[in-house]
């Protein structure tokens, strides 16, 4: 006998089914199913996973949908359906009503009506009607709905008859009977599926009650009655059902053919002119491109390279996609938007011609044959990073040119994380929720030594040791289970047909932006093609400051003009001066920079990738540097291995290199290596790369490789897994980190303008920035109402930065324009001009006081902020107060004292130019003994020292266990704080607390990185306080 | 006029720990906010600050022991103390959630002038281990601020008090947040300083509300204060921080409630027969005790005598994490009984609650019973008797009928001797409470049993067959 399943949920249909897709693939396909049809509540989000679960498999994946009517009941129970599809055209019904039943719900809802199955073309699909149980419904209404089925679906309705044993059952299934032959209507058995196996129910019971909001306890009669909605073996399904309901199951499933994987991505024509063919196309705008890139001529090996890559393009039929591409490229230039493509295949000579990166081929070693396999057939992967501000806009031009009808963001499954499961979990099982919150907060995620399991069971969360291992088995099972739908990042999905026919779209949280029901998984394993559109601050930063040397030289600066190998430009990274520099700026990344030496490009290549945890968790960073300084040899175990790691020295550093070592060392296919990046990135969260283990360290054994460097090799894995950097987004990083350090090198001024006026963004906040900017020789002036424009500005002579008007807090960015564009020539002379101008309100009268804008005419801050103060008059309760007559007298306050005036330019900008508060604290003789950062430079490594400082960092990396890194700041510098994990234990609340940090220490200095390792530590936050006590009385 | 004021900067927090053995670190957060509401002393010491996000508190403390705030237990809190300090004032005011306002020139007299009465309030703070701020003003603004300063000093003299006043931050002086930011943008740091400005200046530049307010310090605007009154009940509420198991564990913090209920009854110079003890489970229902003396009473211990009677009869259902004592029925002294059982007290309940308490206090409070239904899968919980409830009140009441179900169940199962004549429906699958401890996992069927009863028989998963119930 054989059986197809035709009514599962999976854990798609959220909280409700309690098995992932493919665990249903893989045990229908163990049972010996002739078919499975994934039927979650309004969505085909699921199908994917099961399909490429059964790809091997002679089990039939049918698509379908289940659905409750939303305006119609019976017996107080929803009318309930399954769709099936039956072909490609059925397929593309469905997955237009499942579309149009969440597009007009809010996000993750679904509103589905009588009229729409009138209406909708559902021809090619079948239908499988569940009828509530019918002993509690009028028999007359059941007829009626039964006849309107026949009505619109003809033969192509079933009745589903499910037997999972409970109360009531035996009366229903005889009323289904009854009903059947009065509408002459086939029953089909169904298994009402929930779940793959039965010792999934409490997991079940669990997810019911989430959904709910209730606890198990409580949760009475919403949970099932037993276990029975599982993929239950043949011979259970013999037993239950009679011969014939089976026999229907196998009818229906013959009928449907279709196959996920027949769903060829149709490219969008729109591109292609008349008469030419896509690759004709594709090669004329890259002959256009080498004209631009390449005036002088195209260099022989760069013609051969083209020719190579457009060859590889067309026989992979990847036309369509370069072209799309090098659309929505061209629109950002022709906008001014600055953009800059990453990942595979985006650094090819064509690319480079087109235009979607400026990585140069002659400079970079191609790494394009590397990135476009042909043996797995998967689209190729490129991200387009744009600036951030101007994001929007290319989105916007998406939607115009393709229509929303055929563009839409790719999902993001929002999965069950630890936290989110263990509070989950704990509220069904009744734990109280604030001991959960407790233990959430007290859990160290990143201790990976005792794990979050060990962490709870110390915590004693509960005594009864039955209770906690039924606590750790659910949370185990539930993490990784889909929660909802999110929208990507930027993941674009452009189809040539409208677009709800290949795959449903829904609603997004944020308004008017929509989602299809697939993340990028999905595509990729479907094969369909997705255009990354990403948002990177950094090329906000840079296109401010080309725009701002443009106009000093009076000529257009470009990205292309900067020169390249420019000595000083490395000299100043070789020091660690990279405050703002893009991606090397970091604490680590500032400390690395010295050790590794940057002195060409291909070494910010590796700089960006090596200070990740995936290097540095696989002791891959000392080896690399001993080995570039020469302080150890390299060698290779064999020609094979020396092609894949020669340009790291033999040490593996980015994520490439990883899974062509599998292939090189250890014999992995080009689909195995796939599978084993895919558990790589999946490990953090709830992959398992234990089946990897074998295999590699086997197959390098074979290969004649030695147990430690195969054991070595497995370790490395394991420490990329999730973390790990390609070394195709390496490539276009370094491009930004050259191009970003090689203006802040010869532009100052002109480099932190940009950059301040695309915050927030970076690794600093604007006060540390413009500190830094100082100690570059930028002079900098504070807002102020009459030379401010909104943005940050620079100013002859010498290059001065005049503050904008956007660091002012609380004034709003349309009053801030308002008061530039309505300024007077001969500038604002007093505060009732201010008043005066529209749209202005008192609130943003109040922020320029307080920011001190105002300096140009009034005395001082405090008398300036009072003049501002309210000036309607009173109410009338205030009669007296109020009296027309009333003439302001006029009352001479304090001047503020430094502290204050410090102390204010914080509160109302983020940052002051005045002296440092440290600076002042100093003079007044509270830091005695303590060293600046400066000095501290040239103290002597060993020594006791100590030191005071702002905590504006406070870090506990995952790659360094227990050690916390603080970084304190001075009128002179940054100093940087290492704190050990017993030091720490011993003085929680300075370390946790304090805002102001003393720190007795030893120094310890190495190159020219000096840190403080931290002994006692003292809060000294009350010192700030203390500035702004007032000198004197007033009168 | 001279007001006194008394802040309780920690008012939730004495609270609970007058009943808490545990000296381990104690946050009362405020669960809206994610933040530390009150801390105790051994909290402080380690660095833990009120209005600190509890995220903080938590690295600062793994094993802090958190609780979270209730407006309505500080509320109740506050209402304790204001009846006991109504014995030595007549005019006072509650000033929730953490204050208490009270006149204080008519009771200064009576207690030997300001030194006097500070003196004894003090005292009987400290008995009450209540942290509490004191300060006298010349209005009840000016006490209240000075008292949430811990200004306050123990003297009724105008000019020391107003010089106090002046010295008041403007954080200290109760202004609304952004009228105290502006103050601060334009220097000015003490209320001294804010009261030199002219009011109409104040008006015009800071609101009016703030003119209001200086003036209602300054006694310049009229302040009414309605007064308080104790209610005509007793009420007295206790939460444990650590859940009580036994009911012996009990008896000290009741022995506690019982002296302040003879104190209480005592200065009203009334009695009681009758007492509702109240004890709070974590997810049951609460249990309720009344305990009935002989005759009027007020002694604690008799009324101790005759708790620890009934509650060494009592089991705990479940661990008690908080129990309430209630005295509604006060009997002026003197006065005699009625001769019913009852007593004829005033207020006429409704005829079920009559036949309710008849019925309990002739056969006993456990003896009466109500049948409900209750949602769940397994038959042997799907009902449930329980404490009478008023009709209408009932909870979880669905209707049964949808299933089939044998009226009547066994207590217990009683295993098949001969099988059944005939098997008339089945199987009924029922797998569920595994979460619980009592996992069932059973086939139902319909049977005729020999005897000819049709019965409601299972297997369970070890193969044993019982007869669950028997079908009408």
């Amino acid at each position: 006998m054989s059986y197809a399943e035709l009514h599962c949920f999976s854990n798609f249909s959220f909280l409700t089914g309690a098995s992932h897709p493919e665990e249903l693939a893989s045990r229908a396909h163990e049972l010996g199913y002739s078919a499975l049809a994934l039927t979650d509540t309004c969505s085909v989000a699921g199908i994917p996973r099961a399909w490429a679960a059964l790809k091997e498999s002679t089990v039939k994946l049918i698509t379908g949908s289940y659905f409750q009517l939303h305006d119609e009941i019976l017996g107080d129970q929803p009318i309930a359906l399954i769709l099936l599809a039956r072909d490609r055209l059925g397929y593309g019904q469905l997955c237009k009503l499942i579309t149009t039943a969440r597009r007009r719900a809010p996000k993750g809802e679904y509103r589905l009506y009588k009229d729409d199955i009138r209406e909708e073309h559902l021809d090619h699909c079948l239908c499988l009607w569940l009828p509530p149980p019918l002993y509690q419904a009028d028999s007359e209404a059941t007829r009626t709905w039964g006849l309107w089925f026949r009505q619109q679906f003809g033969q192509r309705v079933w009745l589903a008859g499910s037997r999972v044993l409970e109360n009531r059952e035996e009366e229903h299934l005889q009323q289904l009977r009854a009903l059947a032959d009065h509408l002459s209507c086939a029953i089909a058995a169904t298994g009402n599926v929930h779940m793959h196996r039965r010792d999934r129910q409490p997991l079940q019971d669990v997810v019911t009650a989430i959904r709910h909001r209730c606890t198990l306890e409580s949760a009475g009669l919403h949970l099932f009655q037993n276990g029975e909605r599982y993929l239950r073996p043949l011979k259970v399904l013999k037993r239950l059902y009679p011969e014939s309901w089976l026999a229907e199951t196998r009818l229906i499933a013959e009928q449907c053919t279709f196959e996920p994987g027949s769903l060829k991505y149709e490219y969008p024509s729109d591109l292609v002119p008349t008469g030419l063919s896509a690759g004709e196309h594709l090669r004329n705008l890259t002959r256009e491109g080498e004209r631009v890139r390449f005036p002088e001529g195209t260099p022989f090996p760069i013609q051969a390279l083209i020719r190579k890559e457009l060859g590889l393009i067309a026989e992979m039929k990847y036309e369509h996609y370069f072209l799309t591409l090098e659309d929505i490229v061209r629109f950002a230039r022709s906008r001014g938007i600055l953009c800059q493509g990453r990942g595979s295949a985006a650094n090819s000579a064509v690319c480079y011609c087109l235009g979607i990166t400026e990585v140069d081929p002659r400079k970079v070693e191609l790494l394009f044959e590397r990135f476009i396999s042909k043996d797995r057939n998967e689209p190729p992967d490129i991200d387009v990073d744009f600036e951030h501000d101007r994001r929007e806009e290319v989105m916007q031009y998406i939607y115009r040119r393709y229509t929303r009808e055929r563009a839409a963001l790719a999902a993001t499954v929002i999965r069950y994380r630890p936290r989110s499961a263990i509070r989950d979990v704990g509220k069904a099982l009744g734990f109280d929720p604030a001991l959960v919150e407790q233990l959430l907060n007290g859990i160290d995620w990143r201790d990976r030594e005792t794990g979050w399991r060990q962490q709870i069971l110390d915590k004693k969360l509960t005594r009864n040791a039955r209770v906690a291992d039924q606590f750790f088995t659910l949370v185990n099972t539930l993490l990784g289970f889909p929660r909802h739908l999110s929208q990507h990042v930027g993941g674009f999905v452009i189809s040539a047909g409208p677009l709800a026919e290949l795959v449903p779209v829904e609603n997004a949280a944020m308004a008017d932006r929509t989602v299809i029901q697939w993340d990028k998984d999905d595509l990729e394993s479907l094969g369909l093609m997705k255009v990354d559109v990403l948002a990177l601050g950094m090329l906000s930063a840079i296109r401010r400051s080309l725009d701002l040397i443009g106009q000093r030289l009076a000529r257009p600066m470009r990205m292309q003009d900067i020169p390249q190998d420019d000595k000083a430009t490395y000299a100043m990274l070789q020091k660690g001066d990279s405050i703002g520099v893009f991606q090397v700026e970091s604490r680590a990344q500032i400390n690395m920079l010295p050790r590794l030496h940057p002195e060409v490009y291909y070494d910010l290549v590796i700089q960006v990738a090596i200070v990740r945890p995936g290097p540095i968790q696989g002791d891959m960073v000392h080896p690399y540097l001993k080995r570039k300084h020469g302080l150890e040899p390299v060698n290779y175990p064999n020609e094979a291995v020396r092609g894949v790691l020669e340009r790291t020295l033999g040490v593996p550093i980015f994520q490439e290199q990883v899974i062509k070592l599998a292939m090189v060392a250890a014999g992995f296919s080009a689909g195995e290596a796939d599978q084993l990046r895919r558990a790589m990135a999946a490990w953090k969260s709830h992959g398992d790369m234990s089946p990897f283990r074998d295999k590699l360290i086997k197959g390098m054994l074979e290969r004649g490789h030695g147990q430690a460097f195969a054991e070595r090799l497995y370790h490395q894995i394991c420490g990329f897994g999730g973390y790990g950097f390609p070394e195709s987004h390496a490539a276009s990083f370094a491009l930004l980190v050259y191009v970003s350090a090689w203006l802040k090198c010869h532009y100052p001024a002109e480099f932190y303008c940009g950059l301040l006026n695309s915050q927030p963004m970076g690794f600093y906040s604007p006060s540390q920035l413009v500190q830094d900017a100082r100690r570059h020789g930028v002079n900098i002036l504070p807002p102020d109402v009459n030379t401010s424009a909104w943005d940050h500005t620079l100013t002859e002579p010498n290059q001065t930065l005049r503050l904008g008007l956007r660091l002012v807090r609380g004034l709003g960015r349309d009053s801030g324009q308002a008061l530039v564009r309505q300024r007077p020539a001969r500038g604002y002379q007093n505060p009732t001009e201010l008043r005066n101008i529209k749209g202005l309100n008192q609130r943003d009268l109040e922020a320029l006081a307080g920011a001190n804008a105002l300096q140009g005419f009034t005395g001082n801050r405090h008398q300036a902020y009072w003049q501002l103060l309210g000036h309607q008059p009173p109410a009338a309760l205030f009669a007296k107060e109020a009296a027309p007559s009333y003439e302001s007298a006029s009352i001479a306050l304090p001047e503020p004292t430094e502290g204050q005036a410090v102390l204010a330019d914080y509160a109302s900008q983020g940052l002051s130019l005045q002296r440092h508060p440290m600076a002042l604290l100093r003079e007044q003789g509270h830091l005695q003994h303590c060293l600046n950062a400066s000095e501290l430079l040239k103290a002597e490594p060993g020594r006791p020292v100590q030191v005071a400082g702002l905590v504006t960092g406070r870090q506990r990396p995952g790659s360094a266990s227990g050690v916390t890194f603080v970084t304190l700041e001075d009128e002179t510098g940054n100093i940087n704080v290492i704190v050990w994990l017993d030091t720490a234990r011993r003085q929680r609340q300075p370390l946790i607390t304090a805002r102001l940090l003393h720190v007795k220490g030893v120094l310890e200095r190495e190159g020219e990185i000096v840190h403080v390792m931290a002994g006692k530590l003292s809060d000294l936050s009350h010192l700030i306080q203390d500035l702004n006590v007032s000198s004197r009385d007033f009168q | 006029m001279l007001w006194l004021y008394i802040h309780f900067p920690n008012l939730l927090m004495d609270h609970v720990r007058s009943t808490r053995d545990d000296p381990g670190a104690l946050v009362i957060s405020d669960a809206r906010k994610q933040s530390v509401f009150q801390a105790c002393p051994e909290a402080r010491a380690l660095g833990i600050r009120p209005g600190m996000r509890l995220k903080t508190a938590i690295s600062l403390a793994p094993d802090l022991a958190i609780m979270a705030a209730a407006p309505e237990r500080e509320q109740q809190v506050l209402e304790q103390q204001a009846r006991w300090l109504y014995r030595y004032a007549a005019h006072i005011c509650l000033r929730p959630p953490d204050g208490v306002l009270a006149e204080a020139s008519s009771m200064s007299r009576l207690h030997g002038g300001v030194d006097g009465l500070w003196r004894k309030l003090t005292q009987a703070l400290e008995q009450r281990q209540l942290t509490a701020w004191l300060a006298t003003g010349q209005t009840p603004r000016a006490a209240r601020q000075l008292a949430r300063a811990d200004r306050g000093q123990c003297t009724d003299s105008p000019e020391t008090l107003n010089g106090l006043l002046h010295g008041l931050s403007i954080a200290q002086a109760g202004l609304p947040e952004r009228i105290a930011e502006r103050l601060a943008r334009v220097g000015l740091l003490s209320l001294g300083d804010l009261m030199q400005l002219p009011a109409e200046e104040i008006a015009r530049r800071l609101e009016p509300e703030t003119l209001q307010l200086l003036q209602k310090i300054q006694g310049t605007r009229p302040d009414p204060q309605p007064a308080w009154s104790p209610p005509h009940r007793f009420c007295q509420r206790l939460d444990f921080t650590r859940d009580v198991e036994q009911t012996s564990g009990l008896l000290f913090p009741l022995q506690r409630v019982l002296g302040e209920l003879e104190e209480d009854l005592q200065w009203r110079q009334q009695d009681t027969d009758s007492l509702l003890l109240t004890l709070r489970h974590r997810d049951q229902p609460e249990t309720r005790i009344r305990l009935r003396t002989a005759g009027p009473e007020h002694r604690a211990a008799n009324f101790l005598a005759l708790a620890r009677l009934r509650l060494e009869q009592q089991a705990l259902v479940a661990p008690v994490e908080g129990m309430a004592l209630r005295v509604s029925r006060l009997i002026p002294r003197g006065q005699p009984m009625g001769d019913d059982l009852l007593g004829d007290g005033p207020d006429t309940q409704e005829a079920w609650q009559v036949l309710i308490s008849r019925l309990q206090a002739r056969l006993g409070d456990q003896a009466l019973k109500v049948l409900a239904s209750h949602e769940d899968h397994r038959p042997e919980r799907a009902w449930s008797h329980g404490r009478p409830v008023r009709p209408g009140t009932a909870s979880g009441t669905t209707c049964p009928s949808a299933r089939s179900r044998p009226l009547w169940l066994f207590n217990s199962p009683e295993p098949v001797i001969h099988l059944p004549e005939a098997w008339l429906s089945g199987p009924e699958r029922i797998s569920g409470g595994w979460w619980d401890g009592e996992r069932v996992q059973r086939d139902y069927y319909v049977a005729q049993l020999t005897s000819g009863q049709l019965a409601w028989v299972f297997r369970d998963v070890s193969g044993g067959w019982f007869v669950h119930g028997l079908f009408g």
